[in-house]
């Protein structure tokens, strides 16, 4: 096995009496797209910061490309590309200045201002300061920053937080690119349909802990048997009738919705169809759907994640 | 060395972006050199002006304006009494001769034998008391000659004129140079907000996770000051020198090395403040509080011999005392205050512990 891009054993940092990250562990194969999950406040900045080379650990070991991430910082800085969690932009230069600027910390090798632009769509805006910029373009901008040295990993730190749906999806397409050309990308977000689309390996976090880690369909697997049939709310059929459905592991309800946990889809189905027929009533809106992320998350800490 | 220049560049074209920044490093020295220099050289070495009113016409009267109008700084403007005496009175005349009629008659005669002396009228305005004496004066220099001449007799006793070169600067050739002091106190200041705004930013963090060194990155912002240093000081000279003549007659190695050293020691200062400051605002405020007693305490616009005691205590402590009395030292030729080579010594020794409280305090994120 190729040896990891990113090894992460028994992470912790403290600032003061909080333990930000308090024994992380885990791994990236070298050109997958790995996402750190989370909600605010669950240690991801501080993880992925320690990686960057920003902080230093107080304990664990953090390798990044063979690097030792707190002794050799000076090492691993020219190989890879970051995004910081804010667009750090200089206000006052354009788009083309502070791309130039940052090639020149990199002895101005790697892709160059022209390209870059090409790729991330900022043409219109090559002569505009930052400062001008759309949130959008902003984070555009950052990315393309992170990739003027044309590294061989890139830390995405909330790369999409606060854009709107398109440029939303632009990022994705630039995130997905990425992968095709054999980078590896690590990406934190909160975003959990944007690490079901993006990522191969998923990490979720909350204060400070790896809750659980694996591909998005092994997480789902892990904790959900089951799938998912809806419908509307049928105003009399009792939960006990509901429950003693072929197959029917357990019944639930959201906004006005039945969710019946299942093992057996078509049974349950049958068995819904039916009970509505005996009433005269057809049941609407009746989807399957397997557990997400979101259920995962769910499950595993008893909220949901944008609390 | 290339990331070295293009990063000096990058913070140049920020700094000249902004305008306020421009604002307080060129426009505001500039102006208070124009303003006090306007108001302290108006008047004084401008040429006097007096009306002329000739009502004899003669030859003799001729002569006399000519005696007049060989005197430097003097201008004669020709006009009826009653329109110089309207002159005067709106304050573009400093004072009013009038030669009168029969004059030139009056001398031929006095030639022949002496009778009463004739009277010159001459207007001025007792209650501007020095233009008053300044421009009798003038009237009895020229009328003594006059008479001198008349009489046939040559002088007695004359005096004879030397230089000598008094201690005292006038106002405005010690000015320049305390302005330009405040200047570089203020353009090393104010390094603070911008830099305690790219940490805010997240810029410097930013910056951290590229290959750019530290070294780099103080560099450039030090060089970018210097060079913007180097631009107000030919800027506020130039300026000196071409609207109000103050020349600059010292050692130029010895001016460059206490710009350089000045700015060097304030931007340490600015450094300072940058690792106490935790936001943008923050670093405005504490800016202010440093450079303002710095600016009034340190005699930048009168000399700390003539304050009161206690004041002189608090600018013997102060470093811009030492920057702006040693540019006056080496500018002008200023009275020292303190030895020029005490001026050296302060400044270095500010900028070394400047330099250490940042080292130890100054916070990249």
């Amino acid at each position: 096995m190729a040896e990891a891009a990113v090894q992460v054993r028994d992470l912790r940092k403290a600032y003061g009496d909080t333990l930000a990250v308090d024994g992380v562990s885990f791994e990236v194969t070298p050109g997958e797209v790995f996402g750190l999950l989370g909600p605010n406040g669950a240690g991801k900045t501080t993880t992925v910061e320690i990686l960057e080379g920003l902080r230093t650990a107080d304990s664990g070991e953090a390798t990044v490309l063979g690097v030792d991430t707190s002794r050799h910082p000076d090492r691993l800085k020219p190989r890879i590309g970051v995004a910081l969690q804010t667009a750090a932009l200089y206000p006052k230069l354009t788009v083309t200045e502070v791309l130039d600027l940052f090639r020149t910390f990199y002895g101005a090798r790697g892709r160059t201002t022209a390209d870059l632009i090409e790729t991330f769509d900022l043409g219109e805006k090559r002569s505009s300061q930052t400062r001008e910029l759309s949130g959008g373009q902003r984070q555009r901008l950052a990315v393309a920053l992170a990739l003027v040295n044309n590294p061989e990993l890139v830390f995405l730190d909330e790369p999409t937080t606060g854009l709107d749906p398109a440029a939303r999806r632009a990022l994705w397409d630039i995130i997905l690119d990425l992968r095709r050309q054999g980078t590896t990308v690590v990406l934190t977000t909160h975003y959990l349909e944007e690490a079901e689309l993006l990522c191969d390996h998923v990490a979720i976090m909350d204060h400070g802990h790896v809750l659980e880690s694996g591909t998005v369909k092994e997480l789902v697997g892990r904790h959900f048997q089951e799938r998912a049939v809806r419908f509307d709310q049928i105003d009399h059929l009792s939960d006990t009738r509901l429950a003693s459905i072929a197959g029917v592991a357990s019944v639930a309800h959201e906004h006005g919705e039945v969710v019946l946990y299942t093992r057996d889809v078509p049974g349950t189905i049958a068995g819904v169809l039916s009970m509505a027929a005996e009433s005269g009533i057809d049941p609407e809106n009746l989807t399957i759907r397997r557990p997400t992320l979101e259920d995962v998350f769910l499950a595993l800490t008893g909220r949901a994640l944008r609390d | 060395m290339q990331t070295l220049l293009q990063l000096t560049l990058a913070n140049i074209r920020s700094f000249t972006r902004d305008r306020a920044a421009v604002f307080w490093t060129m426009a505001f020295p500039l102006i208070f050199i124009l303003m006090f220099g306007a108001i302290f050289t108006g008047g004084g070495s401008a040429n006097r002006v007096f009306g002329w009113a000739d009502q004899d016409g003669s030859s003799a009267s001729a002569e006399l304006r000519v005696a007049f109008s060989a005197l430097a700084n003097v201008e004669l403007r020709d006009l009826t009494e009653e329109a110089a005496l309207a002159d005067m009175r709106t304050g573009d005349l400093q004072a009013v001769i009038v030669v009168p009629g029969g004059y030139g008659a009056g001398i031929a005669s006095a030639a022949q034998q002496p009778g009463p002396p004739i009277a010159i009228a001459v207007y001025t305005d007792p209650t501007q008391q020095s233009q008053s004496a300044d421009t009798f004066r003038f009237v009895n220099t020229v009328l003594g000659e006059i008479n001198l001449k008349l009489t046939g007799r040559g002088p007695v006793v004359v005096p004879e004129a030397r230089a000598v070169q008094t201690e005292s600067l006038t106002f405005i050739s010690y000015l320049v140079p305390s302005i330009l002091g405040m200047a570089l106190m203020q353009l090393g200041v104010f390094s603070a907000i911008p830099l305690v705004g790219d940490r805010e930013k997240g810029i410097l963090k930013r910056l951290n996770a590229t290959p750019l060194r530290r070294w780099q990155l103080v560099g450039s912002n030090v060089l970018m000051r210097l060079i913007i240093g180097i631009v107000q000081t030919v800027v506020i000279v130039s300026v000196g020198a071409l609207a109000f003549g103050v020349q600059i007659s010292g050692n130029l190695l010895l001016v460059a090395a206490l710009v350089i050293l000045g700015s060097m020691s304030f931007i340490a200062l600015g450094y300072v403040i940058a690792s106490f400051a935790r936001t943008e605002d923050a670093a405005n405020g504490m800016t202010s509080v440093v450079q303002f007693p710095l600016m009034f305490l340190s005699g930048t616009f009168f000399p700390i011999d003539s304050m009161p005691d206690f004041l002189k205590g608090i600018a013997r402590v102060l470093p811009l005392t030492y920057l702006s009395d040693g540019l006056r030292q080496v500018m002008v030729g200023g009275t020292p205050f303190s030895p020029l080579w005490l001026c050296f010594a302060v400044l270095i020794g500010f900028l070394v512990i400047c330099f250490a409280i940042s080292a130890r305090f100054f916070r990249w994120s």
